[in-house]
């Protein structure tokens, strides 16, 4: 705006200054109150633990916990931690139960989503079933798979046998070649419906004229589905790959009660190792500096979920 | 003309759509997938304990029994007493964590939708990295801190928790149907001689009732299932919530599986009828903010 | 009712001045519109007076109280918004008795207050009603009733016209207008459209890039706007403007284009364009001013039809000429053709000059 110019000029002078960010605060002091509960809540069971955990595992902890007697050792736990054989074993399982989990809960969930897309009877009862697994406890699920792994009255072994694939009842979480797959199978029973949700909510955001258009110019239903639905999928895809990540390798129930990470470790994963630390052989220290490098990991992957998550969301903030 | 027209015509008639059979086939295979365990459950709860633990299994059972929910439900019984303590204990435990989880979100969340203050995106960003962090890394500092508070084998110590590993995913999901509210609805009633806070009240509460439905129904769920925490915090029997308590119940006689089944039925109860019936905001709190409308 | 005023008020985001330096004086039962492109600050103002934002920095006086540090609900105005801002939740009766219940009146009162504004704006049918049940120009109706039924000093409406379709807002123009020389309220209203403000307002405030630009009444501001965003703000279609070279002919100044003709200028004309801080001059005039020959006349200038826009009353021809286009309204019966040759002669009584450099309009010294 070239116009008016010298009035500009006047009124930069005239301007009272009432600036800066202190000012501001005290300014909108009100505004932080609406915060202030969910704030005090969070710095007491949050900061507070995530500060004392980064403390805790640079000492060697007594495991009656009377943590006045705890003695400084440096990065001696992290030493032992990044050494130690059983780690490599534990990462390698925490890394296959991720993964595993993660990838054929987003396959059943997307195969779910694009076939329930389409309006037919019964969708929405059809819908609501598949998701009952994700809302029930994952402590009732883990009973209820336990007893139907059971190595000598389960009933999975028990079709096995009447449809003759074997002939005699599997054990499937006795056994360390067959505990970690079958703890997944678990895992994606419980999970792949939040997938599915996920994405049924993403294929309404696929507009119909885009599909309409593509199948004008002649593209058959695979074509489809690559060039339209997929691209508009890939933001929702990639949330929920995110989400998905996040809450595997947190997960500690399905492992624990089922398994406790045995036979012999063979699904021992990272939380049910730290737990079995901390709370099985009482060394703080120790579990503290292996949920650190935990933390370290999962902060990369929260950088990526909170880029995820907000993205476009710059547009809304003024 | 007539030739030209009927030939296609014919041609669509014959032609099936090969990938709705795909779908249906797997939705098949997903339904069963889902159904077979549930059913199971359901079915070994109406076994005897004997029934249960056979070679071949009965398939379906050949007496079936109430048995086992009456024991669960009659107070007067020592099983019965106990399950239901720790069906109490849930309900309660859930209850007070979704009301202080409303009344604590929603000006956070209304905070985080409307005002533009310093600190506002740091705090935003702080909110939702807490769900990044495993519950097991929070468990021992947490330990510590419940017992240097007395709160350790108290309900207090749970609810605290739950209520904060709540509160990220309640603001988020909050924020985003107060951003649906036009703010010219509370400047209308800011200058209709409303305060602030009465604007908030009268006007921008009524609207995000659903939002406000939807993040009580996750709230409630999550602490209903909720385990890593009550299986560290609470130790005596009386105080334990369902999915501690069951377990500690049933492992001294591991081989009561009919009973355990009928337990994990009866724990299922609330959270999947509550799912059933609040189903749309369930759906809505769960795809929010991860797919923009 | 009362008098707004306001002094020097000044409103800052980060180191964007939305509103810079605004001083202007409603005075009593006056009708006020802002007008301006959007982003160019008046829907700020309008909430500043509101109190609706924080001022960075001036004063904001009502009636003869200072509210500049005072709550929107203790300003004692009305605001009628855009979207109207309806309470979905509530009827219309609720919408239009909340500002009285806000104000702890007894239900009797408000009864008989909504019960008046309902009838005054045709709306009792619909008072049962919620605001989603009714067409925009009802909701217009009861967004205004809401207003009124408070009795407040001023009425601030923020672009209260423009979600309604062109037919109705027509209609709700004269309304308003009649609505005003009712109730000889205080009104501020804010538009981007500038045939509302003509039409509807006593006195237009034309702000531009957060700077008030011209604040007179509508008829001053159509025959002496003072710069050149003023001047092609203001009327439809837009002021034409050419931007030409002056040159001295003994005496007298002529203005040149590109193209190689002269226009010299009369004796007033000439005395205006010797103020200027250049030789750079923009001649500007509007198309009722302007003369359209098919042949060459003295004190014309060549151009060539660009296109040619019946409407019925009237024709406007743009016309290519001196390296800018011009319009010319025309008697529908004369027939112009495009890329036909014409000429334009100037009517030196109502032609405006601008200075080029500052683009302020040149006046007499």
């Amino acid at each position: 705006m070239s116009i008016a110019t010298e009035r500009e000029i006047a009124a930069r002078a005239k301007r009272p200054i009432r600036f800066g960010v202190l000012r501001q605060m005290v300014d909108r002091r009100s505004d932080y109150l609406y915060v202030l509960p969910a704030l005090i809540v969070m710095m007491i069971v949050i900061a507070y633990p995530i500060y004392y955990t980064i403390e805790l595992s640079f000492f060697n902890t007594p495991s009656n916990l009377q943590m006045k007697d705890k003695v400084f050792i440096g990065l001696d736990n992290y030493a032992r931690i990044l050494t130690s054989r059983s780690f490599r074993e534990v990462t390698m399982n925490t890394f296959i139960w991720t993964v595993a989990s993660t990838f054929f809960a987003f396959l059943l969930g997307l195969g779910a989503a694009l076939s329930l897309h389409r309006e037919f009877l019964g969708r929405g009862v059809l819908r609501a079933v598949l998701l009952i697994p994700y809302v029930v406890s994952a402590v009732a699920a883990s009973y209820v798979w336990k007893w139907l792994y059971h190595s000598d009255f389960g009933v999975i072994g028990a079709l096995a046998v009447q449809f003759g694939f074997t002939d005699r009842p599997i054990n499937f979480i006795d056994n360390i070649h067959t505990v970690l797959p079958s703890l997944i199978v678990v895992n994606i029973w419980k999970e792949f419906s939040f997938a599915m949700i996920m994405l049924m909510a993403g294929l309404q955001t696929v507009p119909d004229q885009l599909l309409r258009a593509a199948q004008v110019d002649g593209a058959n239903a695979w074509q489809r589905f690559w060039h339209v639905t997929f691209p508009h999928l890939k933001g929702v895809s990639m949330v929920t790959v995110l989400l998905l990540m996040v809450a595997n390798f947190n997960a500690f129930i399905i492992p624990w009660i089922m398994t406790s990470g045995g036979p012999a470790g063979a699904s021992d994963i990272w939380i049910t190792q730290i737990y079995t630390i901390a709370f099985g052989r009482q060394r703080y220290g120790l579990a503290s500096a292996y949920s650190v490098i935990l933390f370290i990991v999962m902060m990369t992957l929260g950088y990526f979920y909170v880029r995820a998550l907000t993205r476009g969301d710059d547009t809304r903030v003024k | 003309m007539s030739m030209v027209s009927t030939a296609p015509s014919r041609r669509r008639r014959v032609k099936i759509d090969p990938w709705r059979w795909v779908g249906r086939i797997f939705l098949l295979f997903l339904l069963t997938f889902t159904v077979l365990p549930m059913l199971w459950m359901v079915l070994t709860s109406i076994k005897s304990q004997f029934a249960a633990m056979q070679y071949p299994p009965q398939w379906w059972p050949a007496e079936p029994t109430l048995q086992n929910y009456a024991k669960l439900l009659d107070p007067n019984g020592s099983t019965g007493q106990e399950f239901l303590r720790y069906f109490w204990n849930s309900f309660y435990v859930s209850m007070v964590t979704t009301i202080l989880g409303v009344i604590v979100a929603v000006p956070a969340a209304y905070a985080f939708s409307r005002f533009t203050f310093p600190g506002r995106t740091f705090l935003f960003f702080s909110v939702l990295l807490r769900n990044m962090f495993p519950s097991v890394v929070f468990l021992m500092p947490l330990f510590l801190l419940m017992r240097w508070m007395g709160l350790v084998n108290t309900h207090g110590s749970l609810i605290l928790t739950y209520l904060t590993f709540g509160l990220p995913l309640s603001i988020w999901l909050l924020k985003g149907f107060f951003d649906n509210i036009p703010i010219q609805l509370e400047q209308a009633a800011r200058i209709d001689g409303a305060t602030r806070f009465q604007a908030f009240f009268f006007i921008v509460m009524p609207l995000s009732t659903p939002g406000i439905i939807a993040t009580s129904i996750f709230s409630f769920i999550g602490a209903w299932n909720e385990y890593v925490y009550a299986y560290t915090f609470l130790s005596k029997q009386d105080s334990m919530t369902l999915p501690v308590g069951i377990q500690r119940f049933f492992t001294e006689f591991a081989t009561d599986w009919p009973g355990l089944m009928a337990a994990t039925f009866l724990m299922s109860v609330p959270v999947v009828v509550l799912f059933l019936v609040l189903q749309k905001y369930f759906v809505r709190a769960l795809t929010e903010g991860a797919v923009k409308h | 009712m009362a008098q707004v005023v306001l002094k020097e008020i000044v409103k800052q985001y980060g180191s964007l001045y939305a509103v810079n330096n605004v001083s202007l004086t409603v005075e009593d039962g006056e009708f006020v519109a802002l007008v301006g492109p959007s982003g160019c600050g008046k829907t700020t103002t309008l909430n500043l007076v509101a109190g609706l934002l924080p001022m960075t920095g001036g004063d904001v006086l009502i009636g003869d109280r200072n509210v500049t540090d005072l709550d929107p609900k203790d300003r004692d105005i009305a605001m009628v918004f855009q979207n109207y801002a309806l309470y979905p939740n509530k009827t219309v009766y609720k919408n239009l008795a909340f500002p009285l219940q806000m104000r702890k009146l007894s239900k009797a009162e408000i009864d008989t207050k909504v019960m008046d504004a309902a009838k005054v704006l045709d709306i009792v049918h619909l008072l049962q009603r919620k605001p989603r049940e009714l067409s925009g120009g009802q909701q217009q109706r009861v967004a205004l009733g809401r207003a009124l039924v408070r009795d407040p000093q001023v009425f601030l409406m923020d672009e209260p016209l423009s979600n309604l379709d062109a037919k109705l807002r027509v209609q709700m123009r004269t309304e308003l207008k009649r609505f005003h020389q009712d109730l000889k309220a205080t009104v501020i209203y804010v538009t981007h459209d500038q045939l509302e403000a003509v039409t509807m307002a006593d006195k237009m405030a034309v702000m531009s890039g957060g700077f008030l630009q011209q604040y007179d009444s509508p008829k001053n501001v159509f025959e002496h706007p003072v710069n050149m965003f003023v001047a092609s703000f203001v009327g439809s279609p837009a002021m034409s403007l050419i931007p030409l070279e002056a040159i001295n002919t003994g005496g007298k100044i002529a203005l040149s284009s590109s193209e190689g003709w002269q226009l010299p200028l009369s004796e007033a004309n000439s005395k205006k364009a010797q103020t200027a801080s250049t030789s750079k001059i923009v001649l500007g005039a509007r198309h009722s001013t302007l003369q359209l020959h098919k042949s060459k006349e003295s004190n014309s200038v060549p151009g060539r039809v660009y296109t040619v826009e019946p409407t019925g009353d009237v024709t406007f021809v743009q016309v290519f000429l001196g390296g800018a286009t011009v319009i010319v309204s025309l008697d529908p019966s004369v027939d112009v053709k495009s890329d036909q040759e014409v000429w334009i002669e100037f009517d030196q009584e109502r032609l405006h000059l601008f200075d080029g450099e500052t683009e302020m309009a040149l006046t007499d010294p």
